[in-house]
């Protein structure tokens, strides 16, 4: 007769001799494992569908815009741009809703099932578990919106007429440019959308609030902007300082200070007296309160 | 710091904010092996556990786990402990392997040592065939089983239980009993929260008591049972000027009916056998039965006055 199912056999226990880590040991298993689930790793099919969908969503635009460069090449269009290497860093923005989906997986299962004691039984703080979160989501934001800005350049570099190393030369600036700008641009929607998804345990509200979040702040903004007159609000040149409400808007113009120096002076704030500084302070202001609210959020376990 | 001890505290208090006095003035050395911590509802059990984990700060007092001050390193003591909570905290949509693997990893092993890992204590709590299966479909069992698999996945010198039994039917509760029994055997000092004082007379080679966030006892768990022990008396009648006569000489008596009484015994107790002899002899009464019977841990625990 069969022993009944899950019965427990004396099959032994070897104590483990092998190499063990410290403190980082944990706290990089807690990035990796983080990133693996964002990733829709060891996975089923499904949990991998969506991030590699966007992933090569994002990386359209560049391919086109590289097809479009070869073949142009030797016609006088040969130095029109379908997109320029800062319009590509909006573009990322359709990572909104990878944002939007991923941030609450990150965090909020963890709660709800109340997994966050077996955690911090382990070497790890609640500011591991917040630097973490917020560390791997960032990370793939900057590898998601890095690669296409890479394939944009390389394939632009090999199809040119001019030749690679004048693309190279003339492009130069762009090096550290687009770096700069992703990174940025991933800790803030990393830091914002993990702040927003810690609210609650609910993964669908997380993401929820962070959509409505940023939309919101974006017509209210486009209201008050308008409001001052100038005409349409997107279009307004020196427009005003209500612009900096919009939360969609922020990692843009931080963009365009980035590549340009100034902010864009069609954007909602426009050329407004102080707009560079106002974003600049709009950025720092919601990293910092996200960090700083998760950090609060997280200072003991539960 | 002594090494061979599981646990030291001394003086050790807890307040938490709202004014609840959790801990006060706990001192007790454990030794290593399987040690009970028993105690009621609220009695500080949890409390403990999480002071030994780090994850609290003592109002007052020093603890130490296999050796080690909490309060010179309370991150870094976690790496020599395994903990497995009371409460459900198993995700559903992922596989035990999965779980187990991942907090090997967060305790600082290698990732593909953690699968290995996973994948050997997984096969030692019963859980070989369902490994692979996600857990929200698991027995209440299955889910404490894998509970204990991640408790020890790293090797832990110490595990730290609470109430491991809970919410287990009856075979559950002995495979969870036999699962925890073995851990010294296999080099792991385990420390077990519960109420339930069964499974500490069962498992546990030492026990410690606390009630109200004080010692009520510590030592073996046979020295225990063997020091305190009752005497059932029956006598024609007058139980209760009997007992009345002990309680004066200080002797805990509980009168069951007008010729039945238990009397407590500490030690070899031939002290009170000369006192109840010598009782009945002045009381005038007739002695027609004197048995012994060992107390079990919730007599103990339930009679031992305050």
């Amino acid at each position: 007769m069969l022993p009944p199912a899950g019965a427990v056999y004396d099959r032994g226990y070897r104590p483990y001799e092998g190499e063990r880590g410290g403190r980082g040991a944990s706290r990089a298993a807690l990035v990796r494992v983080s990133i693996r689930r964002a990733l829709g790793l060891r996975r089923s099919w499904r949990q991998k569908v969506l991030p590699w969908s966007l992933l090569a969503i994002a990386t359209v635009p560049a391919v086109v815009n590289v097809g479009v460069k070869y073949i142009t090449r030797n016609t006088p269009a040969a130095d029109f741009d379908l997109i320029t290497f800062r319009e590509y860093v909006g573009v990322s923005t359709t990572l909104l809703l990878f944002v939007a989906i991923t941030a609450p997986d990150m965090v909020c299962p963890d709660r709800r099932n109340r997994v966050l004691p077996l955690i911090f039984a382990r070497p790890l703080t609640g500011n591991d578990y917040v630097l973490a979160k917020v560390g791997a989501l960032t990370a793939i934001l900057f590898a998601f919106s890095f690669l296409p800005q890479v394939v944009l350049f390389v394939g632009q570099m090999l199809v040119v007429q001019e030749g690679a190393l004048d693309f190279l030369t003339e492009n130069a600036e762009v090096l550290w440019q687009v770096p700069v700008a992703v990174a940025l641009f991933s800790l803030y929607w990393a830091s914002l959308a993990v702040a927003i998804s810690a609210t609650t345990q609910r993964r669908v509200v997380g993401g929820v609030a962070l959509l409505a979040t940023v939309f919101i702040s974006g017509s209210v903004a486009t209201t008050l902007v308008r409001a001052g007159g100038d005409g349409p609000a997107t279009f307004v040149e020196g427009g005003n300082l209500w612009g900096l409400l919009s939360l969609i808007d922020t990692p843009l113009r931080t963009s365009d200070l980035v590549f340009l120096g100034h902010v864009d002076p069609e954007s909602l704030v426009g050329g407004a007296a102080g707009a560079g500084i106002g974003v600049v302070l709009v950025y720092v202001a919601v990293v910092a309160g996200s960090l700083g609210y998760l950090l609060y959020r997280y200072r003991s376990v539960e | 710091m002594a090494d061979d001890l599981l646990l030291r505290t001394d003086g050790l208090s807890l307040r938490y904010p709202g004014g609840t006095l959790a801990l006060d003035g706990l001192t007790v050395d454990v030794p290593r092996g399987s040690v009970g911590l028993v105690g009621a509802n609220g009695a500080g059990k949890t409390t403990l556990l999480r002071l030994a984990l780090g994850q609290l700060r003592p109002t007052a007092g020093t603890i130490e786990v296999a050796g080690r001050a909490v309060a010179d390193d309370p991150i870094g003591v976690r790496a020599h402990i395994g903990f497995m909570p009371e409460h459900d905290c198993l995700p559903p949509d992922q596989t035990a392997a999965d779980v187990v693997a991942t907090l090997g990893e967060l305790a600082g092993l290698p990732p593909r040592a953690a699968r290995q890992r996973a994948s050997e204590v997984l096969d030692l709590v019963g859980l070989d065939e369902a490994r692979f299966r996600p857990i929200g479909g698991f027995s209440t069992g299955m889910r404490q089983r894998t509970k204990l698999a991640q408790a020890i996945v790293a090797d832990p010198e110490v595990v730290l239980l609470d109430e491991p039994t809970a919410g287990l039917d009856p075979i559950g509760r002995e495979e969870m009993l036999s699962l925890v029994g073995r851990l010294a055997g296999f080099g792991i000092s385990a420390l077990v929260a519960t109420h339930l004082l069964d499974d500490v007379q069962r498992v546990c080679d030492q026990v410690v008591m606390i009630d109200g966030g004080k010692l009520r006892h510590a030592g073996a768990t046979q020295a225990l049972l063997h020091r305190t022990g009752a005497l059932r008396v029956e006598v024609n009648d007058g139980a209760a000027r009997l007992a009345e006569l002990l309680g004066a000489a200080g002797v805990a008596v509980t009168v069951l009916d007008d010729a039945t009484l238990d009397v407590r015994v500490d030690g070899d107790g031939d002290d009170v056998v000369d006192l109840l002899r010598d009782g009945a002899d002045d009381l005038g009464l007739a002695l027609h039965a004197m048995t012994t019977r060992r107390t079990s841990l919730d007599e103990l625990f339930v009679d031992e006055p305050r």
